[in-house]
């Protein structure tokens, strides 16, 4: 149950949807772009989500859009995790995606949804991030294109009003050998202790992480140390512990210093999958 | 050949539940119904310096606003709980006001505006903090309360109860213990995430009845103790239970139905509802207990137990509740299945300031036998003794008496030795303990044996009355609340099998009317199938009786002469001479219009018999009067590198004396069992240091989830309770209590150090490897 009240909007159009949103902002409704609405009611019902109205951006063909067109595979924000997973144009996001929430929940959460989310989670970023995706973003004016790398910091940086409508991936990253490892407290579903997604390139190794820290990220200098083959994989990993951006979490899925535990192991796992057990 | 014991019935309420239509408290409303929303405790411990209710008074729909007061306090064994908090918090959840409007999200809207300002206060956060010399009080004024004459809260301390069990001579046990082990052992309160949260109902009505509709395991018990606390007339309350969407003990405690009242007698006595969250059903309405826990037990090299030393301290967080009474009933049991001469135990029930406790199913069994079922494996590995062997060696036996010096027989305590047996063969046992799977992995056995009593109140009895209809069919109404059970069932089939009739045509009332069901005490304990299948079989001799009585004189013959079967009532060495049932349950009708008899009504009803209290200074006495007794195995596959596990199978041996539903028995032992196991394995509250629950909701509070399950192996014995229904034992529970310690078991024997905490996260074993120094 939700104790305050909020108007609901269903544009048909990029162009209604960013007019309404600048509408509803200037009379103080403080609006928010909705999708699965996942969040909007779990945490609207503890008033940690409020608003005086909500967009639906389920509406607009541009969100809806789920297909491989001239190399590239094209994702909606709008479409539902079920559903990206099931037409498997992208196994390494399928692979993100079906460790997320329970089956019901991810029927309705979507991928904008998802990545845009207030849970510190998001996933589905994962993925995004280390095939350099692009996400196509509607603004003010007009929709633009982006490599997610340069506008995903700890969150997607959006401005005010603007919506994610896309995400366009290259085949051929789509194509790499990728891995997704995801460490609970205990049991198969649920949050993450950690997340970490790894794709290898040209023998060069990408990770990325959720459930480390308070973010989800891909970090250049954890990749440097993990790739740099001089040293032992143990003390590539331990190098790249000491360059975790931020503090490492502390909360009831686990102590920070056994997600430190946890998080060597699962990296050992990733180098020994694509390096060999054994090989320094 | 049986008519219907043993088989494997379908519940007679199984088609309204698989489509749905099954209806709980939450589903029924009234016109003219107001909501109730609670503001709870942000704090653990704090004073209580003002509410602020202006605002919310001003939203519309608002009828009133109810804030705590002196009186009454309330308690099942010590009246030490005001229904709304006041002057002070003592539990994070606890509620501080009550706003009652037209509407469910008025209310809600209302109570977001309730300003509350708290003055925290230290916080007692476990029962060992509770019991340092300087510790802070919860109750200051414990010795003020009310209580009943067989609890002894201690003055000054945070201790509300404390159940002594003083047996043989310990000197003498030390003496003859060649070796000892020594550890302790501890674990958070927990829930019981029933899936459906607690409801209720509640309205006056203006011939001054007050009438509520609960999801409750005790309507009788809400009726006697309303009386109580409100100085009502006990005739004039009605408690009506639908069907339960699991109950599992947090249902025993009476507390929504004391705000409940209040807010009816606030606005008139109109009807209202109160409905729990999914996060005020795991901290506001009571939980799981808690305990820290030592032990001391010694053997002889061969393998005999010669002392058991044991000091169980019980979190029954903020209010003693049924807190005291569970930390008693662990005192009676205190050591598991054994046959030790010299026990000495001290079982503990301390206030802290956590959310309080109340009953849990096994109700203290799972919690004592994770630390006894532990020692023993310390034990025999400190003796070099299999610990199979070890348990067998030290198997209670008729004749042996229990820690409150009850002396058993095989009635009794059935046959523990043989279900080891069994487990043992079912387990592969001669195979080892250890299995090397893969350079990291390995499959690892333990086990645990289990016992457990069922210590009630003494005049807790049950009641049944039998009806026919015109057709023969028969209805059975029965005073159990069918909380997921599927006790009632259980009934039909006894009540077939005494009638010699078809189960179809018996109707079972699934709904409880405390103003025209007949008591069952309340549905806990494992008790339903014993004192109602009691009490309904003593209705079904009475129903024979006047329909042999009516049939007599049609058929000219002596009522002793006469059986009943079939629907018929028949001359017993000649069945050809017979008159239906149906032609006699209503009265027998000559043909020139004379009738004789009445309508039949069968009535019986159970108490249990010879039990009595237990002697504060020794514990002697029988407060239980048969024991279920089994063993258990778990087998995991364990990663020596990061102590992640899967948990493969789960077994379970239990001797039920008599197997009256062959599916819904081991549903039932299947389904206690994955409580136990995630008891054992993932669920727990995590307290901040100031004492406040950090994961009062689901997403991080973790039960099984479907494809989380192990194999179970259920397998059971039948030494029959010459008392129970054709035999049959309690088994309600059973198949929860020794879940944890067979888990911790192989876990410590896959680790190869004594993981002594719940539950076992991989988290808990790095840390007890040594993990983050």
């Amino acid at each position: 149950m939700i104790s305050y009240d909020f108007e609901y909007y269903k544009p048909t159009s990029i162009e209604e949807a960013s007019q309404l949103f600048q509408s509803l902002d200037e009379q103080g409704k403080e609006p928010i772009y909705f999708s699965g609405g996942t969040e909007v009611i779990t945490l609207g019902r503890v008033n940690q989500i409020i608003t005086g109205a909500v967009i639906d951006i389920k509406g607009i063909l541009e969100c809806l859009v789920l297909k491989k067109n001239e190399n590239k595979v094209i994702i909606g924000a709008a479409q539902s995790l079920t559903k990206i997973r099931e037409v498997q144009l992208f196994p390494f996001l399928s692979k993100a995606i079906v460790e997320i929430a329970d089956h019901t929940a991810r029927n309705k959460i979507t991928l904008g949804g998802n990545i845009c989310a207030n849970i510190i989670y998001r996933e589905t970023v994962l993925p995004l991030l280390l095939t350099n995706s692009q996400v196509v973003i509607a603004s003010h004016n007009g929709l633009k294109q982006l490599p997610i790398n340069e506008v995903f910091n700890q969150k997607l940086k959006l401005e005010k009003g603007e919506f994610l409508v896309q995400t366009i991936t290259e085949q051929s990253e789509v194509d790499l050998p990728f891995l997704c490892v995801k460490k609970r407290r205990q049991w198969d579903v649920g949050y993450p202790l950690l997340t970490v997604a790894a794709l290898t390139s040209n023998e060069y190794i990408k990770v990325a992480f959720s459930g480390l820290c308070s973010f989800p990220f891909r970090n250049q200098l954890i990749e440097e140390s993990l790739n740099n083959k001089q040293l032992s994989k143990e003390t590539r990993i331990e190098e790249a512990i000491q360059r975790i951006p931020a503090p490492i979490l502390d909360d009831v899925q686990g102590s920070a210093e056994y997600r430190q535990f946890v998080l060597k192991n699962t990296l050992l796992d990733v180098l020994d999958a694509w390096e060999g057990e054994g090989n320094a | 050949m049986s008519w219907s014991i043993g088989k494997s019935i379908y519940r007679k309420e199984a088609l309204e539940k698989v489509t749905g239509k099954a209806k709980y408290t939450d589903d029924y409303s009234t016109s003219g119904m107001l909501h109730i929303k609670l503001v709870v405790s942000s704090y653990a411990h704090a004073k209580i310096k003002a509410i602020d209710t202006e605002k919310a008074r001003a939203v519309p729909g608002v009828r009133a606003i109810l804030i705590g007061q002196p009186f009454p306090l309330t308690g099942e064994e010590i009246s030490d709980r005001p229904p709304i908090a006041f002057d002070k918090v003592r539990y994070h959840g606890e509620p501080v006001a009550a706003v009652i409007a037209d509407s469910p999200i008025q209310a809600k809207k209302a109570s977001e505006l309730i300003g509350v300002v708290y003055e925290p206060l230290p916080v007692v956060n476990s029962p060992k903090e509770a019991l340092l010399p300087d510790a802070m009080l919860v109750h200051e004024n414990l010795t003020s309360y009310e209580r009943i004459e067989h609890v002894y809260p201690e003055p000054n301390t945070n201790i509300a109860d404390r159940t002594k069990i003083r047996k043989g001579n310990m000197e003498q046990g030390w003496a003859e213990s060649e070796a000892t082990v020594e550890a302790s052992f501890s674990f958070a309160p927990s829930d019981h995430i029933a899936m459906e949260t607690r409801c209720v109902i509640a309205e006056i009505r203006p011939d001054g009845f007050v009438v509520f509709s609960s999801s409750t395991q005790s309507p009788y018990m809400i009726k006697k103790l309303m009386s109580d606390y409100f100085n009502l007339e006990e005739g004039k309350i009605i408690v009506k239970t639908p069907l339960v969407g699991g109950g599992f003990g947090g249902k025993v405690s009476v507390q929504l139905e004391l705000i409940a009242y209040m807010a009816t007698l606030a606005v008139g006595g109109r009807p209202v509802k109160l409905v729990n969250t999914r996060e005020e059903d795991m901290i506001t309405s009571p939980v799981h207990i808690g305990l820290d826990a030592n032990i001391r037990l010694g053997a002889t090299k061969d393998g005999k137990i010669k002392a058991a030393e044991i000091l169980y301290m019980f979190d029954s967080g903020a209010y003693s509740d049924k807190g005291a009474t569970v930390s008693r009933a662990a005192a009676v049991t205190c050591t598991g299945p054994y046959h030790i001469e010299n026990v000495w135990c001290d079982s503990l029930c301390i206030y802290t300031n956590h959310p309080y406790a109340t009953a849990y199913r096994g109700f203290s069994h799972s919690e004592l036998l994770f630390v006894f079922e532990r020692a023993m494996d310390m034990l025999a590995q400190k003796i070099d003794m299999d610990p199979i062997d070890f348990r067998k060696k030290n198997s209670i036996m008729p004749g042996d008496t229990t820690p409150t010096q009850t002396r058993l027989n095989q009635s009794t305590v059935g046959n523990l030795p043989n279900c080891i047996d069994q487990l043992k063969q079912l387990m592969n046992w001669k195979d080892g303990q250890v299995t090397q799977i893969s350079e990291r992995k390995i499959r690892v056995k333990g086990v645990s044996c289990i016992w457990k009593t069922s210590t009630i109140d003494s005049e807790a009895s049950s009641g049944v009355t039998v009806t026919f209809n015109a057709d023969g069919s028969v209805n059975v109404m029965s005073g159990i609340v069918e909380i997921g059970t599927g006790t009632k069932t259980v009934l039909a089939q006894l009540l077939a099998e005494k009638l010699k009739m078809d189960i179809n045509n018996i109707h079972v009332k699934m709904e409880v009317d405390t103003q025209t069901t007949p008591e069952h005490w309340k549905t806990v304990a494992s008790r339903g199938t014993l004192m109602a299948g009691r009490a309904l079989l003593k209705a079904a001799d009475d129903a024979t009786e006047q329909l042999k009585d009516i049939a007599s004189r049609v058929l000219m013959c002596s009522p002793d002469d006469l059986e009943v079967g079939n629907e018929m009532v028949y001359v017993r060495d000649e069945p050809d001479t017979f008159i239906n049932v149906k032609d006699v349950c209503y009265g027998y009708k000559y043909p020139s219009g004379y009738s004789i008899g009445g309508q039949v009504i069968g009535r019986g009803s159970y108490t249990l018999r010879h039990l009595t209290h237990i002697d504060h200074e020794t514990g002697q006495g029988k407060p239980g009067p048969e024991y279920t007794v089994g063993a258990q195995g778990v087998e995991v596959e364990f990663d020596t590198r990061d102590y992640t596990y899967r948990i493969l199978k789960a077994y379970s041996v239990i001797d039920v004396g008599k197997v009256l539903n062959n599916k819904a028995a081991k549903g039932q032992v299947m389904g206690a069992m994955s409580m136990g196991l995630n008891f054992g394995s993932s669920e727990t509250f995590v307290f901040s240091e100031d004492g406040k629950v950090l994961n009062p909701r689901l997403r991080t509070y973790v039960p099984y989830r479907y494809g989380d399950h192990p194999e179970y192996v259920v397998h059971f014995l039948e030494t029959p309770y010459i008392d129970g229904p054709y035999g049959a034992r309690g088994v309600g529970e059973i198949g929860l209590i020794g879940m944890p310690a067979a888990l911790a078991n192989s876990l410590s024997m896959a680790a190869g150090v004594d993981l002594n905490k719940l539950p076992i996260t991989p988290e808990v074993i790095w840390k007890v490897k040594g993990g983050g120094g």
